[in-house]
């Protein structure tokens, strides 16, 4: 288990991260979130033991973290760290011996990893002739090859298509089973929401929203109501009071409404016509990060 | 040792040792060192004309001197300690016959002259190789000599003791010194560059490789991942280890190639030519040893090697510590140029040692680290400084050492994570002022 507790990080005047906290328990996938500056990367570097906090403290299973522990972790950054002019097979058990791991041991590990991911053929390839894609694929293998008790994914998924973005996130299940305490930051929210149970939203370095996702969408209710149906008229909906806004895309009527008890007037409003679709949705975590940063900035 | 940093040291090392520059690079300085030091054989054995004789063909119209000529080339042939190539024969065929085959002889004429005494005419197809059209002349000055001898009625005698060098006695206060320190200048001036040039060029890979090997880790941002697993102190301890074990590896190849090159010498040596080097060598070793150079060496030696390794040192740890804050080619560029600059100051300051005599400020010079390393084996050699200097150098060395390394381990834990694209200069002082 991961805990963060009130930790914060300064560069001379400019205050990166303020009194930051929070927890990662066994097998739980963490969401980090935050526009770039925000101190996630920060935030990474002070669980990594790569930057000392100013104030605070971060444990890991209750242990202080320095390198005597660094090796149950692993870090898959931002942009690609891999040595090019290496074979996968070196850079992996160069990796993997800076983990205190055994030749043999990674050989092992690197077999099981390049069978998962498809990849066995390249064992012997260098980096630098891999597609972006495969070579995001070895970035993971790097850092989860120990299986590590806490693993730090700072946007995973990039340059990714569809069915590694599956195979990946497959992986991250798999390791979440064996109780790895995940922290996730990415970009594309889609991601987020399919993975993470619990998330906090930076805004220079301070948080602005944090929970589990389930208690924070319900928090905000339902915002819009999408409709699928023949010849629906929407002047009437147009005049429901609270209904902020209504457009029609691909044959659908969506609804911005300003509480949720305005779903059942509209459904209401609708009944007589044949209806193919009602849907009423809580905000999607996209919605929130926009609102939510755009507000802090206002 | 530290695991991790042995691991470290030995994969930066392999990476080296094992990569097919160092493979190609180490073939090639094997065949040009050997090559160098057997230039001569390899001529001969390309058809070359190391010991193909000089054919000299005379055509004496004074019928007196074309013995004597013979003679000149022969005693000119021993006094320059040359094996005898050049072969004089005279002949009584004209000037027009001999130019039409001349070939590669060399055509000499003696007319007697009532203004010079003795004139001559050399006549080649080509440029002659300087030490034989030296010899030449040597032994056509000699023919002159002793045809005006028999032409005048000066006693040889008298001419003899008028024409002979000064006979000088030279008497040399200094106790340290004997009259063969001065020609010690004249060694240092030609010997000594030879020496230290492998040192400069192992400082210059040793700046270079440390500076490459972390700008690719930062370049690549696999920086982070391996200052995650093992902390900016063994990941920078390890680079200076690699880098310095590899340069010593170097230097060590480089003296087995030369070995090598000897050995071959030595089993092929028995041309001219080999023997001319060999005594040329032998010569300039008897020099060393008439001035007592040869007994400096037993502390001479050791010293020069202290320095030389904390100089190693302590020009890694500084390219170490600038690359740290190099994001691309042209910051890595530019943190080298400084210290190949001083690098070069050192150079020419040790090869220009004899120039100096003893100025105080060459002599504080001496001690300053980083040119230390090659001025004050030159100076020690020279006499111009004593084992105290060298041994205050020393001291300095290892103390700049002690220092950077406890102040270099913060600025590079702070470089090697910072990406930012502001000027590497302005960069290095930013980090310089947060690690204060």
């Amino acid at each position: 288990m991961l805990k963060v507790k009130n930790i914060k990080k300064t560069y001379g005047n400019l205050v990166a991260v303020d009194q930051l906290s929070f927890e990662v328990k066994d097998g739980e996938i963490f969401g980090l979130l935050g526009e770039n500056g925000a101190g996630k990367t920060t935030t990474f570097r002070m669980i990594m033991g790569l930057l000392e906090a100013d104030s605070g403290e971060i444990l890991l299973n209750h242990k202080k973290i320095d390198y005597s522990i660094t090796d149950q972790i692993g870090f898959v950054t931002e942009e690609r760290s891999l040595l090019t002019k290496m074979t996968v097979k070196e850079q992996i058990l160069y990796y993997g011996a800076l983990k205190g791991m055994t030749d043999a041991k990674i050989l092992k590990e690197l077999k099981y990893w390049l069978k998962k991911f498809e990849i066995e053929e390249y064992e012997n390839k260098k980096i630098k002739e891999l597609s972006k894609g495969n070579q995001q694929k070895i970035q993971f293998i790097s850092a989860v090859i120990n299986h590590p008790k806490l693993l730090i994914l700072d946007e995973p998924f990039t340059g990714l298509d569809p069915i590694n973005v599956r195979l990946l996130k497959d992986a991250v299940y798999e390791l979440k089973r064996e109780g790895c305490s995940i922290i996730f930051s990415s970009h594309q929210m889609e991601h987020i929401e399919e993975f993470c149970e619990k998330l906090i939203i930076l805004v220079k370095g301070k948080v602005i929203l944090e929970g589990y996702l389930k208690d924070i969408k319900k928090s905000y209710g339902i915002k819009k109501v999408i409709i699928k149906g023949k010849n629906i008229d929407i002047t009437k909906l147009k005049k429901i009071e609270g209904v902020e806004s209504i457009k029609e895309k691909n044959e659908e009527i969506i609804i911005e409404i300003s509480n949720e008890k305005l779903v059942e007037q509209i459904f209401n409003s609708i009944k007589k016509y044949e209806i193919l679709k009602f849907e009423a949705l809580e905000p999607s975590l996209n919605e929130i990060f926009i609102e939510k940063v755009g507000n802090s900035h206002e | 040792m530290n695991k991790k940093l042995l691991f470290l040291t030995k994969t930066s090392l392999a990476k080296k040792t094992k990569s097919k520059w160092f493979k190609i690079i180490n073939l090639l300085l094997l065949i040009l060192i050997v090559g160098v030091i057997n230039i001569d054989s390899i001529i001969t054995f390309f058809g070359g004309d190391f010991n193909q004789k000089l054919e000299i063909v005379v055509i004496d119209h004074t019928n007196e001197v074309g013995e004597t000529f013979k003679m000149g080339v022969k005693s000119a042939e021993k006094a320059l300690d040359k094996d005898p190539k050049i072969e004089v024969k005279t002949t009584t065929k004209t000037k027009k016959e001999i130019e039409k085959k001349i070939g590669k002889k060399v055509l000499v004429i003696f007319d007697a002259s009532n203004k010079d005494l003795l004139k001559a005419q050399v006549i080649s197809d080509g440029v002659i190789e300087s030490t034989d059209y030296q010899l030449i002349t040597t032994a056509l000055s000699t023919t002159k000599y002793n045809y005006g001898l028999m032409h005048s009625n000066i006693n040889p005698n008298e001419l003899e003791k008028i024409s002979s060098p000064i006979k000088v006695n030279r008497v040399i206060l200094d106790k340290e010194k004997n009259s063969d320190s001065d020609n010690m200048d004249m060694v240092m001036g030609t010997v000594f560059p030879t020496i230290i040039l492998p040192f400069f060029m192992l400082i210059i890979f040793l700046v270079q490789m440390i500076g490459s090997e972390i700008y690719e880790e930062k370049s690549t941002r696999s920086m982070e991942v391996i200052i995650s697993n093992v902390s900016p102190k063994t990941h920078f301890l390890s680079k200076m280890f690699s880098a310095n074990i590899f340069a010593i590896t170097q230097g060590l190849l480089l003296l087995i190639y030369g070995a090598v090159g000897l050995l071959i010498r030595g089993s092929i040596g028995n041309s001219s030519a080999v023997t001319s080097l060999t005594a040329q060598i032998s010569d300039i070793w008897n020099l060393l040893v008439k001035s007592g150079f040869v007994e400096k060496l037993s502390y001479i030696i050791p010293l020069t090697l202290v320095l030389l390794v904390f100089s190693f040192f302590a020009y890694s740890l500084v390219a170490g510590i600038l690359a740290s804050m190099t994001v691309n080619m042209d910051d890595y560029q530019q943190i080298q140029s400084p210290i190949m600059l001083v690098l070069l100051v050192a150079y020419y300051l040790a090869i220009m040692a004899s120039m100096f005599h003893g100025s105080l400020f060459i002599r504080v010079l001496s001690y300053v680290p980083f040119i230390s390393c090659l001025l004050s084996p030159a100076l020690l050699v020279l006499g111009q400084i004593s084992i105290l200097d060298v041994m205050i150098s020393i001291v300095l060395l290892l103390l700049f050492n002690m220092i950077v390394m406890k102040k270099g381990l913060k600025i590079y834990k702070e470089g090697i994570l910072n990406y930012s694209n502001e000027k590497v200069w302005k960069k290095f002082k930013q980090t310089l002022k947060k690690s204060r």
